[in-house]
């Protein structure tokens, strides 16, 4: 049993799990938990923005809530003030947030480090206190609620989100093409090159890169990820809000990111899992539970820096190593 | 006018205790090299330990001394619990001073409870001030933030102690090697930014709000007054809080606060671009 395959596995398990999650999880827990599990999908797209530019580029955002935050306005503003369609707000949403990618990735990825974590924040802060005061546009505080388009509709024949099997279905397709995605880049030469300029990036330049166009091109792709992540957060209640832009929001995305583990492809899902899952078992017990997360933050940054996802490969490599040969139900 | 007036008198007050803060965050980031995401929290835990003291003992000005004390012992715990374990990831100071930050607050949660409570102001008097009727309160926060400024310049540039913070700072390989205990004066400089960020609560509580999430409104303030007064740069940073909270003060008055916020955010973003080291970089270097 190679690494590969312990990992194909499991990928694959993952993969069925989600696929029967509306069937299988109402026969153990109640059912409320399958629209948990699209919950988890969802914010575990912004924990993989965070993950794509930390864990594969080295630059630590703390300003992911900016591009969720653009797409679920880009889908509110669309679909409530524009009037666009289902497939127009969320094509409306998630162009907006890579446009704003776009924009602002050009001035942060000037930075590194510290730099570049300040820098967006600042950003996001920005348009959070814009969204704030542009009242008549994004609603504020309040939020802006909208109606709920159909997906399809031919004839007498209507696919809406408010049928919970095609909502599900439809996050669960939309998460996917993004982790399709993700995966496909970070295999490919480009991939390649985004962990060159992780690992030293003088290197990576003397050897013919183009440091600050690699930066830029994973800061987009971020973007578009989380961008993709808030259109389905307001798919998914059906409003928009200033709050989602919030540096916490930001912050939060990173916990996730970092207690799953930056650098392995779900390490994201396994984190927002698990805090989420945590989240809602805890709150009714404890509702004090946020400072068991904050220890776990904080311990997990010195103990296990690599996360879930770290420990998960030191134990199939050894497992792989210790039953070279051996067949193994991981 | 006087409206102007008033606001912008606010504006200078808050700008002198913001300095006092945020000279407690740019010394943890100039020394330790972290960013103190949990540094608004700290003035939070300030506040709220002054509203206790005055509650427990009904004066007020003890707080002046207790709480500073606390600060530091408190600062001093996280520094070797949770900062010195952490230095070898440098990059995940962020991560663990956010997470230290849920853990303050919701702390504060737990004990104080989550309603925001209004501290009456110590001293109720009035002066007439520019034409207008000046709370006496306020004059005497702006004077204690200064004596404070001054106090830590002070022990900063003429204690044996500051002497070495300076040191450690400016090499801390050659600083050790001349039996500096680097070590030490690590764990003394995050508990003095403690300190003086809870002394900032005690003088702020006041003229604030009292509540949990108090640190999250203040910690972009204080963080724009490090980076355009420069980081590392403490006569730019306290020149840099009055300057903004005064111009902040000014706009408030004629426009929705909010703008005087986004421009602010905006000369942030222009001087990380433009000048890294702040804008008075010329002046001291």
């Amino acid at each position: 049993m190679t690494v590969q395959t312990i990992n194909r596995a499991g990928t694959l398990l993952l993969v069925v799990f989600t696929l029967t999650a509306p069937w299988v999880l109402p026969l153990f827990v109640d059912s409320f938990w399958v629209d948990i599990y699209s919950e988890i999908l969802i914010w575990s797209l912004l924990a993989a923005s965070v993950n794509l530019l930390f864990g594969y580029v080295g630059l630590l955002s703390f300003g992911q809530a900016l591009y969720f935050g653009m797409g679920m306005y880009g889908v509110a503003i669309g679909i409530a003030k524009l009037g666009f369609g289902f497939w127009g707000g969320f094509g409306f949403g998630v162009v907006l947030a890579t446009a704003m990618a776009a924009v602002a990735g050009v001035l942060a990825v000037r930075l590194t480090w510290h730099y570049f974590a300040i820098i967006t924040v600042v950003f996001s802060l920005i348009f959070y206190f814009l969204a704030l005061s542009w009242k008549p546009l994004t609603g504020g505080d309040d939020g802006l609620p909208f109606g709920m388009p159909p997906l399809i509709s031919i004839g007498d024949f209507e696919l809406t989100l408010t049928d919970p099997d095609v909502q599900y279905f439809f996050i669960v397709l939309m998460v996917g093409a993004c982790y399709a995605l993700m995966g496909r880049i970070i295999s490919s030469p480009l991939g390649r090159a985004f962990v060159t300029v992780r690992e030293n990036d003088l290197r990576a330049s003397l050897i013919g890169l183009n440091v600050y166009m690699i930066r830029l091109s994973a800061f987009i792709v971020s973007g578009f990820i989380a961008g993709v992540a808030g259109a389905l957060f307001a798919l998914f209640g059906r409003y928009a809000s200033a709050n989602f832009m919030f540096y916490h929001v930001s912050g939060e995305a990173v916990v996730w990111a970092i207690i799953g583990g930056v650098g392995t492809l779900f390490g994201p899902i396994v984190g927002t899992s698990l805090l989420i899952v945590l989240r809602e078992e805890l709150s009714h017990v404890w509702a004090h539970y946020p400072i068991l997360v904050g220890i776990v933050v904080i311990l997990t940054v010195i103990f296990a820096p690599k996360g879930i996802g770290g420990i998960w490969t030191s134990l199939v490599h050894r497992f792989a190593g210790a039953n070279a040969g051996k067949g193994g139900d991981q | 006018m006087e409206l102007t007036i008033a606001l912008a008198l606010n504006g200078i007050v808050w700008g002198l205790i913001i300095a006092l803060i945020a000279l407690g965050l740019s010394i943890i980031f100039g020394l330790l090299d972290i960013i103190n995401i949990a540094h608004g929290d700290f003035f939070m835990v300030g506040t709220v330990l002054a509203w206790f003291v005055a509650e427990t003992t009904g004066n007020y000005w003890l707080a002046f001394l207790i709480v500073p004390i606390i600060g530091f012992a408190l600062g001093a715990l996280i520094e070797y619990t949770v900062i010195q374990p952490i230095k070898n990831a440098a990059a995940l100071s962020i991560v663990a001073t956010f997470g230290l930050a849920i853990i303050l607050q919701e702390s504060v949660r737990a004990t104080f409870g989550a309603t925001p409570e209004r501290m009456l102001p110590p001293i109720h008097d009035t002066i007439p001030m520019f034409g207008i009727e000046y709370e006496v309160y306020r004059l005497f926060a702006a004077a204690a933030s200064i004596a404070a400024i001054g106090l830590f310049f002070l022990f900063l540039h003429r204690s044996k102690l500051g002497t070495w913070m300076r040191a450690v700072r400016f090499d801390p390989e050659t600083a050790t090697a001349m039996g500096i205990p680097a070590r030490r004066i690590y764990l003394m400089t995050f508990a003095i930014g403690f300190a003086m960020a809870s002394l900032g609560g005690v003088v702020a509580a006041p003229i604030t709000t009292v509540y949990f999430e108090a640190g999250v409104d203040i910690l972009p303030f204080c963080f724009m007054a490090v980076i355009i007064g420069g980081l590392g740069n403490l006569g730019g940073t306290v020149a840099a809080a009055v300057l903004l909270a005064f111009f902040e003060g000014v706009i408030t008055s004629f426009t929705d606060p909010t703008f005087a916020r986004i421009g602010s955010l905006c000369l942030m973003s222009l001087v990380l671009m433009i000048r890294p080291h702040g804008i008075f970089a010329g002046a001291t270097r």
